[in-house]
């Protein structure tokens, strides 16, 4: 990927921490007992408090929207918001929407295969039918803010939030477009959560009201994380941080690709993210340190992001910078299994 | 073709269709005349209409796993044919990224009952099904059946999503993400999308008639569609044969409506514009175009539009066909079809026309291609893409002949 600096000048999540535009105060969260479908027994997992999105976003409305679509247009008004852009000032032709999500529109898609499981096919409910698409949420951002540029979802395993990343930057430095609004996320249901479950994945913190320790394996999360993209030096703004390459491989030389990449430089700060659980990072971690040494500072991956499996990155990254870390060279690292491997190189103010 | 590091061209492509297997059957047969719309009643109970089906697919080699859905399969088959001429360079396609778009993925093989209770369909055997579930499941196949090892993608766009997966693979050349790309699409006829379509009412219980002023709507087929994406200098390096030249590629969306179209047909105008800008080629440089051509009352009349918007004020009118009235609408794989039949227009100069096209929509910058196919000499020809959610995408191919 070429090297031209690609700015973060906007960042947003809605989250288990709530909707915020912005860091996100530092505090640490409990996974909370499952109450939105019938569980056998106490289940946790980190879910996000339900709120009026118009109480957030003025004017927004999200009545027929499933919750990845109106979180995604909340957490798009809150980076655009955050990043001072207004854009009546800007060229809506030129702006791109790009959404990384692991699962898609999953609450629709159930309940469309409800309506057949209760009618048959032939009598199906149209109204899910084409919101359960995954690119809906996209363009549910397209519609409200009337942006017209490349409009695009991505779902890469482990890496959609690093893929979307990587792809809007590339959407700027060809011109395609001018400004990006990238955002990464899923929605955690019922059917997602027992498939966990059936498949041995969940933590031990999943099923009893202890509190959550590192490395106690996958807790489910949900939520929508936001990041507005620009070209460094577009406008006279802060930017959270700027980057200027990045890629994700199943290739299973991370070390060698990554020193490719640096070349040559040693970052002071390595991010973990991918998906899975804290106890998985344990190989992002290995990673980190054979790439950057030992004595170098490693953020280790905070369980309510891992619960986002593959749309992870957006939300590791702004809790990660949420954390005031040093200046300089930064990787956001992520490994997963035999999916392989993901890395930004971050330039941190 | 000024600079072969930034000239993306067309090394391979790789067909599943209802034609058969291989680029050379699904020209053999079109330029026949056959359309492999067939009734069909069997794919839910109370299901009646028109669909294409890809009838006998072959087991997929080294299949590592048997938990791949159809689609899954269907790319698997389409790739392998599209990197038959890669098996001697095996350096290559190991590092090369792999970019495929699905609507369906792996919901062909979801149970209705994952909705009532989750838990109980998988200890029956759903769990292994579900974990084709995600669109990210069809790269994977791709990549793992055939060793490549850059980076893989899911690209989601509804009907859009194939033509977006190649224009977004050509830009991760560009950018040396990857010595070679492996880009297309891939769909599987199942009740879920069958059922969702007719709900909204949109199927053509009949051979459907894109462009036609009695058009009744679409119909679905199945298929995968897979393109070998490269540098101009790449392939040159390794002596491979150019198929032809992706010169311009745009992406738009519509900001209009979750499902129907911009009724002026605006940004697709715009995308189709953009697509030009970038081949630096005007209007009159098109020679033909690949109507996105559903069938559907909204869709090609919004479309039709577009046309208008771009080429009028041509020396001639465009010749546009929709060749979804062959094998219906591939859906996830429909872009990357027909960009290899917009391939296959600009090799043989041979323009395929519209079936059952008889009495077209009335347009003054149009040309409707019914009837025979045309023969003509085709240095450039464009393939259009549009979907739910106001997706649009426009690639355009040069022969690569200069």
């Amino acid at each position: 990927m070429s090297a031209e600096l690609v700015a973060i000048t906007g960042i947003s999540s809605v989250s288990p921490y709530g909707t915020v535009a912005g860091l996100i105060p530092r505090c640490a969260l409990e996974p909370e007992p499952i109450t939105a479908w019938p569980t056998t027994g106490l289940r946790r997992a980190f879910m996000v408090k339900p709120f009026r999105p118009a109480s957030v976003v003025p004017g927004l409305k999200t009545r027929r929207l499933d919750r990845l679509s109106a979180w995604a247009m909340v957490a798009s008004s809150m980076a655009l918001r955050d990043a001072g852009i207004d854009l009546n000032q800007e060229d809506r032709s030129r702006v791109a929407v790009v959404f990384g999500t692991g699962f898609g529109c999953a609450e629709l898609t159930e309940a469309f295969c409800h309506s057949a499981a209760i009618h048959g096919w032939s009598g199906t409910d149209p109204s899910p039918f084409p919101e359960g698409l995954a690119n809906s949420p996209a363009s549910h951002v397209a519609l409200w803010h009337e942006v017209r540029g490349p409009n695009i979802t991505v779902g890469c395993k482990g890496f959609a939030g690093e893929s979307a990343l990587i792809q809007a930057a590339s959407l700027l430095r060809h011109g395609q477009a001018e400004l990006a609004v990238v955002l990464a996320g899923d929605t955690l249901t019922r059917a997602i959560y027992e498939w966990y479950e059936a498949s041995g994945l969940l933590s031990p913190a999943c099923y009893n009201s202890l509190p959550l320790t590192d490395g106690s394996g996958f807790v489910p999360s949900e939520g929508v994380a936001a990041m507005v993209l620009e070209p460094a030096g577009r406008r006279e703004v802060r930017a959270y941080a700027h980057f200027s390459s990045g890629c994700w491989s199943a290739n299973g030389r991370a070390v060698e690709t990554i020193r490719k990449m640096l070349g040559g430089s040693v970052p002071r700060i390595t991010i973990c993210a991918g998906n899975g659980a804290p106890c998985a990072t344990s190989s992002t971690s290995a990673l980190a340190s054979e790439i950057t040494g030992t004595s170098e500072r490693t953020v280790a991956a905070q369980a309510v992001a891992a619960g986002l499996t593959d749309s992870s990155a957006l939300l590791h990254l702004i809790l990660a910078l949420s954390g005031q870390p040093p200046s300089g060279q930064a990787l956001l690292l992520g490994t997963s299994g035999k999916n392989g491997f993901a890395v930004l190189l971050l330039e941190l103010p | 073709m000024s600079d072969p590091r930034k000239t993306i061209v067309v090394t391979g492509v790789g067909v599943v269709s209802p034609y058969g297997i291989g680029i050379d059957c699904l020209q053999v047969g079109m330029l026949s005349g056959k359309c492999c719309l067939a009734f069909t009643k069997d794919l839910y109970p109370g299901f009646v209409g028109s669909t294409a089906q890809v009838r006998s697919l072959p087991p997929v080699e080294n299949e590592l796993s048997l938990r791949y859905s159809r689609s899954d399969r269907l790319a698997m088959v389409a790739a392998r044919d599209a990197v038959r001429n890669l098996d001697q360079e095996i350096a290559t396609l190991r590092a090369g990224g792999v970019f495929m778009a699905s609507t369906v993925a792996g919901l062909s093989e979801i149970d209705p009952e994952i909705a009532e209770d989750p838990a109980a369909w998988y200890r029956r055997g759903g769990l292994a099904q579900a974990v084709s579930y995600p669109a990210a499941c069809v790269a994977d196949a791709v990549g793992e059946n055939l060793g490549v090892r850059g980076p893989r993608c899911a690209v989601s766009a509804a009907c859009a999503s194939s033509a977006m997966a190649i224009a977004l693979a050509a830009n991760m050349l560009l950018d040396g993400a990857a010595p070679v790309m492996l880009a297309g699409g891939s769909d599987a006829l199942c009740p879920f999308t069958l059922s969702g379509f007719n709900s909204l009412q949109a199927l053509d219980p009949d051979p459907c008639r894109p462009f036609d002023r009695n058009r009744k709507g679409l119909n679905l087929g199945e298929g995968a569609a897979v393109l070998v994406l490269e540098t101009l200098e790449h392939a040159e390096a390794r002596n491979a044969n150019v198929l032809a030249v992706l010169r311009g590629w745009a992406m738009t969306n519509d900001a209009f409506h979750s499902t129907a179209p911009q009724t002026q047909g605006n940004g697709l105008a715009a995308c189709m514009r953009l697509a030009m800008e970038m081949a630096e080629l005007s209007s009159d440089d098109i020679g033909y175009v690949n109507a996105h051509g559903t069938g559907t009352p909204l869709n090609d009349v919004a479309e039709t539009c577009a046309y208008e918007t771009v080429f009028r004020g041509r020396k001639e009118p465009v010749p546009v066909s929709s060749t979804k009235s062959y094998f219906g609408h591939c859906l996830g794989a429909a872009g990357a079809l027909e960009a290899i039949i917009a391939i296959i227009a600009v090799r043989c100069g041979a323009l395929l026309p519209t079936l059952r096209l008889t009495d077209p929509i009335e347009s003054t910058s149009v040309n409707w291609l019914g009837g025979e196919v045309l023969c003509q000499e085709l240095p450039v020809a464009m393939s259009v893409s549009a979907g739910f959610g106001g997706s649009n995408a426009a690639l355009i191919f040069g022969s690569g002949r200069g």
